[in-house]
């Protein structure tokens, strides 16, 4: 890029912001400081993160490249120009920056975390799943979300096999175990989806509500009688509650659903 | 000839190494993830050593031990089979602490001997007790005013003890990295630190130096935070995002920084499946970004924050409030702003309503225009008071426009707040760094 519109960028980029006075305080420390240092490429980065802290995309990116001007083989600097590239949904973009900052620093799990999402905007799902694999194994704690985004790259029963994987080391996290629910529903797995139905609502202080579920799911599966039961166990889990807990019109409403629905089968499953 | 002095300075040597090269501690302890049967205890050494607890009912009989495996700088003890509603007496240190001789009381302040703190485990989940709850908004400016704050807190509360303490985010400015958390929170609250547990939210500034997905970096190394459901609540399985009980209050705390806030990601998922599960009387829940201010930041413009103020509101307070939420804790913006009992207002200040949105109006002045009352059990969009108390730390340098249609008072002063929930009852009161109480509600659950 040539200097006159790096020049113009970063004059862009230097002036006062118009936005809150957080942007304002952070602006006048980096300009002082760049101000002394104006080659100093950390402190462009970090004012090109506190720009794009604020979605102020533009004076951002001219930061950045500014940096990138002077440091060209830069992790830090190429993981901010693919998050950015990724936050403006421009994946190509991303994916080459997230490319050389994974190879400036191939220890960096969330620059393979952003690679991941990039590739699979990008409809490059083998590679998406497996850089998710790869992240996954290598971290300790990973979110239970990260392992909901690899899960979704995959055909149900990989889908579940990677759920399991997530449940056996995180332990039995209701989003985790309700997605896994969800797959085991559209295999046909019935009963191997109230399994875990019923670890969640074993797990649960209140049961009235993984119950209720029971119920319905039993209904969607055509075994009425069964649904029944779900309902009716429902019900009494409801009446085990306290009563100015059970009181309340939102449970009273349930309570007479679930007196309906344990009575007779509706004609249509809920 | 020369001999006589080197020996001499060798053995002053030997006599002083042991005490030079006695690990100092840096750093704690400050108290974790407490339940009415167990607590998690952590500190930090100059250098690597055991993880002891010495503990006890009385003072000066710390008889039962907890360690950790391993040495470590960053000693991490978890004390099971308590007994709830107990205090006990502890110190902390790479041995156990030897037992006094039978009939010889050791002075707690004998040369050698660690300190002795205290904690008093939580009471059994469900219960009614008298709960104290200091709630610091943006605190860690490691200045002047972040210790006024402190002092006139300390002053206000005396000598009744605080049961747990809320951190709303933004904890250690500038970026949150360990040596801003040492200043900001370490160093600034030693005492209340090791008496009183304390439960964070993460902030923008604590996610510069930490990230959610990885659960990794300086925010998820210092806190330990429960994430399989273990203080009470569902699991979340991170620690990004936690529920916790404490009597007959059900904490929710939520990360509006860096974990996922789609309608179907895990934590939305989370949080229907913990609303749900709740038994206890009161819940209230923190997180860093208000869906409503006009204090130091804007809730109206969508760049503002990149949209984290509209998702919280626009997402997770409908169902935080189907879910029967009493109370919003919020920071970010470094003033102080306070709603009536409102509920429903989902869209930018412009759409807000007062007929629709606002359930009861008036102060909740007990005195005044009344207490806000609910009805008691977990009934649907019954109300919450929306809170944002953001500058323990520091307000607004420029006056704010505070112009937010939802709240009933806000002002732009640094402070704190502080809840006691009695039973059914429960007070908020927000102290200046002069020490002025400047607002003040009640709410009654009937």
């Amino acid at each position: 890029m040539r200097w006159w519109k790096l020049l113009t960028l970063l004059v862009l980029a230097s002036a006062a912001s118009h936005a809150h006075p957080e942007i304002e305080a952070g602006l006048t420390r980096l300009n002082a400081a760049l101000a002394a240092d104006p080659r100093n490429p950390d402190l462009l980065l970090e004012r090109g993160e506190l720009y794009a802290r604020h979605e102020d995309w533009l004076h951002a990116e001219a930061n950045y490249l500014a940096a990138a001007e002077i440091t060209p083989r830069h992790a830090g600097i190429a993981r901010a120009r693919g998050s950015l590239a990724l936050a403006q949904n421009r994946p190509a973009d991303a994916l080459n920056h997230l490319n050389e900052a994974k190879a400036l620093d191939p220890a960096d799990s969330f620059v393979r975390i952003l690679r991941a999402r990039a590739l699979r905007k990008l409809g490059r799902i083998d590679e998406a799943g497996n850089e998710y694999d790869r992240v996954l194994d290598r971290l300790r704690s990973p979110s239970p979300d990260l392992f909901l985004e690899r899960a979704a790259l995959l055909p149900p029963t990989e889908a579940l096999t990677v759920l399991e994987t997530a449940l056996r080391r995180l332990g039995p996290v209701p989003a985790l175990e309700l997605r896994a629910l969800a797959v085991e529903e559209t295999l046909g797995r019935v009963d191997a989806a109230l399994a875990r139905l019923d670890r969640l609502s074993a797990g649960a202080e209140r049961k009235e509500t993984w119950l209720r579920r029971r119920g319905d799911l039993l209904l969607r599966a055509g075994r009425e009688k069964e649904a029944r039961a779900a309902y009716a166990a429902a019900l009494a889990a409801l009446a085990a509650l306290p009563d100015w807990l059970r009181d309340s019109p939102e449970l009273l409403n349930l309570t007479k659903e679930l007196a309906t629905l344990s009575r007779s089968t509706p004609s249509s499953p809920p | 000839m020369i001999l006589r002095p080197l020996l001499l300075l060798a053995g002053i040597t030997l006599i002083l190494a042991p005490i030079s090269a006695a690990p100092s501690i840096l750093r704690g302890p400050y108290l974790q993830s407490a339940t009415p049967d167990s607590i998690v205890i952590r500190w930090r050494t100059d250098t690597t050593e055991g993880s002891v607890v010495s503990y006890g009912t009385e003072r000066g009989q710390l008889t039962k031990v907890a360690k950790a495996d391993g040495v470590s700088a960053e000693h991490i003890v978890q004390l099971n089979g308590l007994q709830p509603s107990t205090t006990y007496y502890y110190s902390v240190g790479a041995a156990p602490l030897a037992p006094p001789a039978p009939g010889k009381a050791v002075a707690e302040d004998a040369p050698g001997r660690p300190s002795t703190y205290s904690f008093t485990t939580p009471p059994p989940v469900g219960t009614v007790k008298p709960t104290r709850i200091w709630v610091l908004g943006d605190p860690g400016t490691k200045g002047d005013i972040q210790r006024a704050v402190r002092d006139a807190y300390y002053a206000f509360t005396g000598k009744r003890a605080t049961d747990l303490w809320l951190l709303l985010g933004d904890n250690a400015y500038p970026e949150g990295t360990d040596a801003d958390y040492q200043k900001a929170i370490f160093e600034m609250y030693p005492v209340t630190l090791r008496t009183s547990p304390v439960w964070p939210a993460l902030g923008n500034h604590d996610g510069r130096s930490a990230n959610s997905a990885t659960q990794s970096g300086v925010y998820y190394d210092i806190f330990t935070l429960p994430t399989r459901g273990q203080a009470g609540g569902v699991m979340s399985g991170t620690e990004a995002y936690y529920s916790f009980d404490y009597a007959n209050i059900h904490f929710i705390c939520l990360d509006s920084h860096d974990s996922g806030r789609n309608p179907d990601g895990a934590m939305m998922q989370w949080l229907k499946a913990d609303l749900a599960a709740t038994t206890r009387d009161w819940i209230i829940a923190f997180f860093h970004h208000p869906p409503y201010t006009k204090g130091t930041h804007d809730s109206d413009k969508d760049s503002d924050s990149t949209g984290r103020m509209n998702d919280m509101r626009g997402i997770f307070l409908p169902v935080l409030e189907q879910g029967g939420v009493d109370l919003v804790l919020t920071g970010h913006s470094h003033v102080y702003e306070r709603s009536p009992l409102i509920n429903g207002h989902y869209g930018k200040s412009p759409t807000f309503d007062a007929a629709k949105h606002v359930l009861q109006k008036g102060s909740g002045r007990e005195g005044g225009d009344g207490a806000y009352r609910k009805k008691r059990g977990r009934i649907p969009n019954a109300g919450e008071v929306s809170v944002v108390t953001g500058s323990a730390g520091h307000a607004g340098s420029k006056p704010p426009p505070l112009n937010h249609p939802v709240f009933y008072i806000a002002m732009n002063e640094a402070g704190s707040s502080v809840i006691d929930v009695d039973g059914l009852r429960l007070d908020l009161t927000f102290i200046t760094d002069k020490g002025e109480k400047k607002d003040w509600f009640t709410m009654i659950k009937e």
